[in-house]
């Protein structure tokens, strides 16, 4: 889409975002108004009877058609493209929504917006268990070529889109601000690699600053786009809930892997199935064939391992185990032993955890 | 009448000759103190006074001017009371033998006469044996320490009237001075640390520690509260190299200037182990003062620095180490003298994986928000995580591990590796400036750490695969050649290197993604 197809409408639209004009108000207008010319549409006086007066001096404060067309110039020029529900890129799975969002900002491969999608979400400071099923379940599910939608936030939402692109996977990031605001910082590096391998989306144009309550609304997109949603460890607190609450809504699949039963964390998940509102997935398998899906054949990549690697391999088989335990056990001598699990980890067998436990990585 | 005596003073670590002149004459009586004296110096004139009469000599009602040169340096304590009052006593014409004009007077007095023990005698017999200065005449308490000191005479006095008996009728050079005593002899009896064999499990970070003692290397453990890390790091000057005499007496000089070394032993024969607490203030880390007096890290010199709970420091006191963990020793400029100290010390330093010290841990939960463990860990900056080689991770350990009686390998055991990986590197940097792995300079490391094909391919393969930062690299090369020291190994190997890797838990940053 470029500046001068975009009818008045969509142009519209952008100046109501841009504004930060509630999404509510927005549905109204669209249904009142027929002329979406701005500056027709600005002494128009239903807009009064719809938009509170301060919502008002600020659309006439703002008020500058040239400066909103190379606004929009330049979003075009930094890569970000424009879907409103009038563009045939807008994602027919959010269009029937009763809080559909009107604009999506996006950057990066628009295309994966009509694949399949799964959101992996979850909670922000997962455990070493949940860091683990987020992983795997993720790098499997992508490598059938599903596609992973979350949120870019700390926790699993950055462990599934990090295991997503790992594998060559597709991943969808939707963020809670503009695209000059990724939240949190450290993950800037990854929402750019998103962009570049990925998609990034947001509702906010880009100079939009996250807020606490954006945060929530932004999970009704994650769940809106997705066929299904799979958390993998959450509080029963947690920001999850209301991507929960939405998936539900929307009438959306919901799966979650279940955890211990005395570890909070896997508190949420565990309630769902349960109560019968989520299926209890205990294999990546499982989601890729509801998805209709292949998954890649499992190579043996244990081969080639020296003794004393097959030896840690054959402990490992049996659980997650602790350095000390390797140790004792395969009474390999403490030097060896140290460079042989970097070896195994730098080829992709098995994985570092913290407080010296070591898995393998299937 | 005039008198000069010698006396001498500390800059620093070094001592310098301080010439105590005596003038008397006639007239209102007074006593004055010239010569940049503190107020230590400046209330000798009391000292002084109430210890010649008290010793049953005479005090002439006169006026006194006493100089201390050279005048333009500050003079601190009260070690020049001893020499004040020779002076005086010259001058006065109770002591008639003048043949003692070489002699050091160091010592304070007491209101009746007796000598008390003074700080930095042993830095300053070193620096007088250097200039040439080779009688000198200390405290009695003080004897200990400088019988590790040969080729001088020294006569060690209980209080006033001795000296003047000794200087006056007995001037005689065949009276024994001090006997020295053997240092090997001191430093095999005086052993007595605890030992590895009593840590059970963490045999990983006992290797970790036996490669940090081999190659020099900074360590950081990081671990849950309780697990044992304190333990490791006392254990850890036990697998060191014995002091050698010269750094035994480095060490002693730092501690005699502090004031903090025990009389009773007279030399200090164990690698120094400080725990300054999280508390510390910068100057007592680095030292200095109005009086200045070596800090912890000075104190360190040679030894261990512990610090616990690392992040707990103030930043700023963390900053405050990168000075003297890249050079050795430490300059601290004050507004009166600018002193150099020097603090070449080994860090080991311990912290929990976050704020509430479980995260990761087997069997509990660890209550911490994200932002507040990424605050935790970034207490320390890159620059400090620069000069930490060792990486390593403690646990907790089970029950049953620690109610097993298998001993583990003794400390003792240990030290031979250690001493074996150290002579190697002695033969490496022989005529340069460095003395272990650790501190190899870059064109060193392109000297002694090349890299076949195979570990190149490893070093490769590992950044991609594990994510590690730039800054690892030179870390994982130097204790790559620790680890290939400790195997008697010429070339690095690639097991070498993957253990190395092995020690770079944060640099992967599996915490919190």
């Amino acid at each position: 889409m470029n500046e001068k197809k975009m009818n008045e409408i969509e142009k519209f639209l952008i100046f109501m975002s841009f504004n930060e004009i509630p999404n509510k108000k927005q549905e109204t207008l669209l249904e009142l108004l027929e002329d979406f010319d701005l500056e027709h549409a600005l002494s128009n006086p239903k807009m009064k009877s719809v938009l509170s007066s301060e919502e008002m001096l600020k659309l006439l404060k703002n008020y500058d058609p040239r400066q909103l067309n190379s606004t929009i110039e330049n979003m075009l020029k930094c890569g970000i493209a424009i879907v409103t529900i009038f563009s045939e890129n807008y994602p027919q799975t959010l269009f029937d929504l009763p809080e559909r969002p009107l604009i999506l900002y996006a950057k990066g491969n628009l295309s994966l917006l009509k694949e399949k999608c799964l959101a992996v979400v979850g909670t922000r400071n997962p455990t070493a268990y949940g860091k683990l099923v987020t992983e795997r379940f993720s790098k499997k599910v992508a490598e059938s070529g599903v596609v992973i939608v979350s949120g870019l936030c700390y926790g699993v939402d950055a462990i599934a889109h990090r295991a997503a692109l790992d594998v060559g996977g597709k991943t969808i990031a939707v963020i809670a601000g503009g695209f000059n605001h990724i939240y949190p910082a450290t993950n800037f590096n990854l929402g750019k690699e998103i962009a570049e391998k990925g998609l990034l989306l947001s509702e906010y144009p880009p100079s939009f600053e996250p807020k606490r309550y954006t945060f929530p609304k932004r999970n009704r997109i994650i769940a809106g786009i997705s066929a299904a949603v799979l958390i993998t460890e959450a509080g029963i607190r947690s920001g999850t809930l209301h991507t929960k609450e939405y998936a539900l809504e929307y009438g959306r699949d919901m799966f979650a892997i279940p955890g211990n039963i005395t570890s909070d964390k896997s508190d949420l998940p565990n309630d769902l199935i349960s109560s019968g509102q989520a299926d209890g997935i205990v294999s990546p398998e499982q989601i890729v064939k509801y998805f209709g899906m292949q998954s890649k054949p499992i190579q043996n990549k244990f081969v080639g391992l020296s003794f004393e690697e097959q030896e840690i391999v054959n402990l490992l088989e049996q659980g997650e185990q602790n350095f000390d335990f390797l140790a004792d056990n395969s009474k390999i001598p403490v030097n060896i032993l140290n460079s042989c699990l970097t070896t195994l980890e730098i080829r992709g067998l098995i994985r570092k955890l913290p407080s010296q436990m070591y898995g393998l990585l299937i | 009448m005039l008198s000069k005596v010698l006396s001498y003073g500390l800059a620093g670590i070094d001592g310098f000759v301080v010439n105590i002149e005596t003038d008397i004459v006639g007239g209102v009586p007074r006593f004055d103190i010239v010569g940049l004296g503190d107020t230590a110096v400046k209330e000798a004139k009391d000292r002084v006074k109430a210890a010649i009469r008290n010793s049953g000599f005479e005090y002439p009602t006169k006026h006194y001017t006493i100089n201390l040169a050279p005048a333009d340096i500050k003079k601190e304590g009260p070690l020049y009371d001893l020499g004040i009052a020779v002076g005086i006593m010259t001058a006065s014409n109770q002591i008639k033998n003048k043949k003692f004009v070489d002699y050091i007077f160091v010592g304070e007095l007491s209101l009746d006469g007796s000598l008390k023990k003074v700080r930095g005698v042993l830095p300053i017999l070193i620096s007088a044996r250097a200039l040439g200065n080779k009688k000198v005449i200390i405290p009695h308490e003080n004897a200990e320490e400088a019988k590790f000191i040969d080729g001088m005479k020294i006569y060690a006095f209980r209080n006033l009237k001795e000296v003047v008996e000794f200087l006056q009728d007995g001037y005689d050079e065949d009276i024994p001075s001090l006997k020295t005593k053997n240092f090997d002899e001191v430093s095999k009896a005086l052993c007595n640390k605890l030992d590895f064999e009593n840590v059970k499990g963490q045999t990983q970070a006992k290797r970790a520690l036996e490669i940090a003692a081999a190659g020099g290397h900074n360590v950081l453990m990081i671990g849950p509260p309780g697990s044992g890390k304190s333990m490791l790091a006392k254990c850890f000057s036990g697998i060191l190299p014995d002091l050698t005499f010269e750094e035994a007496l480095e060490v002693t000089k730092i501690h005699s200037i502090a004031g903090e070394l025990d009389l009773s032993k007279g030399i200090i024969t164990e690698r120094p182990f400080r725990s300054p607490h999280h508390t510390a203030s910068a100057v007592s880390l680095t030292g200095g003062g109005t009086n200045s007096k070596p800090g912890e890290i000075s104190l360190a010199h040679n030894g261990v620095l512990y610090l616990d709970e690392f992040p707990e420091y103030s930043r700023q006191l963390i900053e405050t180490l990168r000075q003297p963990l890249e050079d050795g020793n430490i300059t601290v400029a004050r507004a009166n003298q600018t002193v150099t100290y020097p603090s070449s010390f080994t860090l080991i330093a311990s912290m929990n994986p976050c704020p509430c010290g479980n995260f990761g841990a087997k069997n509990r939960e660890c209550k911490c928000t994200p932002v507040q463990i990424h605050k935790y860990l970034s207490k320390i900056s890159g620059p400090i995580m620069d000069r930490i080689d060792i990486q390593v991770e403690v646990d907790n350990i089970s029950y049953g591990e620690l109610n097993s009686n298998q001993k583990a390998e003794s400390s003792a055991s240990i030290k031979t590796r250690v001493d074996r990986a150290r002579q190697v590197q002695i033969a490496r940097f022989a005529g340069t400036q460095t003395f272990s792995n650790a501190k190899m300079s870059v064109p060193q490391m392109k000297k002694f750490c090349t890299l076949s094909k195979d570990c190149q391919f490893l070093m490769e393969q590992a950044f991609t695969n594990l994510k590690l930062s730039a800054r690892a690299h030179d870390r994982i090369l130097k204790v790559a050649r620790t680890i290939a020291d400790l195997e008697g190994q010429s070339e690095i190997l690639p097991q070498h290197i993957a253990e190395a890797i092995s020690y770079r838990g944060l640099d992967r940053k599996y915490w919190g993604i």
